[in-house]
């Protein structure tokens, strides 16, 4: 992450530059609503500059973690950190470089998407005054608004009315953007620039944190993943990490299945018939904790089974959810 | 990734300045379709009655406070602000008020708001203004209006007002005494205000707000029309509403108007702490 261009070249306050350094932070975080526990002690670390992404059924507590991130909930138990600062006493010194999209947009029907923008961009710390009507116009072009501006928001449509909700967030350079599901009601173009959006940020230095259940969208555009489950934290890290991990061995295309399993089993690796679409080749998958690959191919080469392809099987991230999210702990 | 690019700098500004706030929140209540249609409903109270007044002059058939108009076009601003302060006026703080908070939850904007960050006792601040602005321009709009329509359409004998006790007063006393009205009656409302406000906070509903308001001013009504329940009234807000119309008198009796505002201030403290003890702790 060293490479990236930060936004501005301030001096870190004395005292405070660790390395490695934390955009937002969850210790510990637990939300009751009555008796119901919508988030459960979760521990989270967002790194600076990553784009990271939450993921989880409907219900397990993305949006709850992210109002107490925001300072928007009071937590039960715990604490958090937004930009280095504890939340919610030293919050009004990090908003100011925070842009969020929580719970779909909300502005006033009876303005237009213009002058909805405006108040928003009036009430930001780091635009002045001269500064506001560009802000505007910039952001309104950027999610690509520039149209349909002097419509009242009460007729805009819910592709739009999401939109003018992340024109908000780009009103200004951030440090920190979060955005909460900000593909709902986007046609596949609205997708699209979403995507180009967050990538935009990523490159600026931004650091971004998107809760989605497109998980295509996610394995797309994020370099870090927090899964969650039932208000637990199930798994975080680097989305390259975890899907490694998830790597189940080797894939062994062939004709001759049959022949291919006792050879492998014979030569002491587990292996089973690999579950495929009829359409397509019918293969076999060997864990790891047998013979390394190459020996496991010569020897199935000279038992006289066919090998029309040998690959390390990768999980994509839908599979790993799965795994993640519906099997018992 | 340095920590100098994710650490937000020491002189980071925690919120803009108080006069843009109040300036974004007056365009806000000001291009409020709303606001626009109640002041312009607050403009017609002292035409109608004006109206009414003139044509029911010609048959002879006046009574009471209104009927005193008759004639006397100075006593029509007061009248108009007297009449409406039973229930149009606090039905109009009311909605400003449900608007301010439960109606910026409901629609989404309180996050915003918060997010920005419009610090929390700020926000509180900035709804206070906001509601406070409506009331002045309701009670205004009673006033201005109720001058021009007296003097054009009710008439004034020699531009004077001759008050409840038969005496009369000269152009400038009369404007003053409707001056005092206006300020009295926008301190009843800003009671009334504060203590919306404080309901505002509390839910997301807009109409619990209203229904609040306007629940709280009938159960007022019932209460200080009970004879057994006679040592309440002091404690009742409306109790002193009837006392506008002292300034029609002469010489005026202020006994009414002072004792009411104290009330009035009892009500704006413990509304304002209220709405500032929830906004400090409320979800968004």
């Amino acid at each position: 992450m060293t490479a990236m261009p930060s936004v501005d070249a301030a001096p870190a306050p004395a005292g405070a530059a660790p390395v490695g350094a934390v955009a937002a932070r969850a210790i510990g975080l637990r939300k009751e609503f009555g008796r119901t526990v919508a988030v459960d002690g979760i521990d989270l670390d967002v790194p600076a500059g990553s784009v990271l992404g939450m993921l989880g059924p409907n219900g397990s507590g993305k949006t709850t973690l992210i109002r107490m991130l925001l300072g928007l909930s009071r937590p039960t138990a715990g604490t958090a950190e937004l930009l280095g600062q504890p939340v919610p006493t030293g919050i009004d010194r990090a908003l100011p470089h925070v842009g969020a999209l929580v719970e779909g947009p909300g502005f006033h029907p009876f303005l237009s998407g213009r002058e909805n923008l405006r108040r928003v961009a009036t009430m930001e710390p780091l635009l002045g005054r001269g500064e506001i009507a560009h802000a505007v116009d910039v952001a309104l072009k950027r999610v690509g608004l520039a149209d349909a501006a002097d419509r009242r928001y009460r007729g805009y449509s819910l592709g739009m009315k999401q939109r003018l909700g992340l024109a908000a967030v780009l009103l200004l350079p951030r440090r920190l953007v979060v955005l909460d599901e900000p593909t709902n009601g986007l046609d596949p173009a609205g997708t699209r620039d979403v995507r180009r959006i967050i990538a935009e940020l990523h490159a600026a230095g931004t650091t971004v944190v998107v809760s989605s259940h497109l998980l295509a969208e996610v394995e797309a555009t994020c370099t870090h993943v927090a899964v969650l489950q039932a208000g637990s934290l199930v798994a975080a890290g680097e989305l390259r990490t975890l899907l490694a991990a998830g790597t189940t061995g080797l894939v062994i295309a062939t004709p001759d299945v049959d022949l291919a399993l006792r050879t492998l089993r014979s030569a002491g690796a587990t292996a089973y018939r690999a579950e495929r679409d009829s359409s397509e080749e019918q293969a076999v998958v060997v864990g790891d904790d047998g013979p390394p690959a190459p020996e496991l191919i010569a020897l199935l080469v000279r038992a006289g089974v066919a090998v029309h392809e040998a690959r390390r099987s990768r999980t994509n991230l839908e599979e790993l959810f799965a795994r993640l999210t519906e099997e018992p702990a | 990734m340095t920590a100098a690019a994710v650490l937000p700098r020491v002189d980071t500004p925690r919120g803009v300045s108080v006069i843009r706030l109040l300036g974004a929140e007056l365009r806000w209540v000001l291009r409020r379709p709303r606001t626009l249609v109640m002041l312009g409903v607050f403009a017609l109270v002292p035409v109608l009655i004006s109206i009414g007044v003139a044509v029911a002059d010609s048959d002879g058939s006046n009574h009471g406070l209104i009927g005193a108009v008759a004639g006397n076009g100075l006593m029509l601003p007061v009248v108009a602000i007297t009449v409406s302060l039973a229930l149009l006026l606090p039905l109009a703080v009311a909605m400003a008020a449900a608007d301010a908070i439960a109606g910026e939850a409901a629609q989404g904007t309180l996050r915003g708001l918060l997010l920005a960050p419009v610090g929390r006792l700020r926000l509180v601040g900035m709804k206070a203004f906001g509601v406070l602005v409506v009331a002045v321009l309701a009670v205004l709009a009673l006033a201005v209006v109720g001058v021009v329509a007296g003097m054009v359409i009710v008439g004034r004998p020699e531009g004077q007002l001759v008050t409840l006790s038969g005496t009369t007063l000269g152009m400038g006393d009369a404007l003053g005494r409707v001056t005092l009205v206006v300020a009295w009656t926008i301190g009843q409302l800003a009671a009334v205000g504060a203590v919306a406000l404080a309901v505002s906070a509390l839910t997301e509903h807009p109409s619990v707000v209203i229904a609040a308001v306007l629940g709280g001013l009938i159960v007022f009504g019932v209460l200080s029309a009970i004879p057994a329940l006679e040592w309440l009234q002091p404690y009742l807000l409306t109790t002193g509403w009837t006392a506008s119309a002292d300034v029609l008198r002469d010489p005026m009796p202020t006994d009414g108007l002072v004792t009411s505002t104290l009330r009035a201030l009892c009500y704006l403290a413990v509304g304002a702490g209220l709405t500032v003890f929830r906004m400090l702790r409320r979800d968004a």
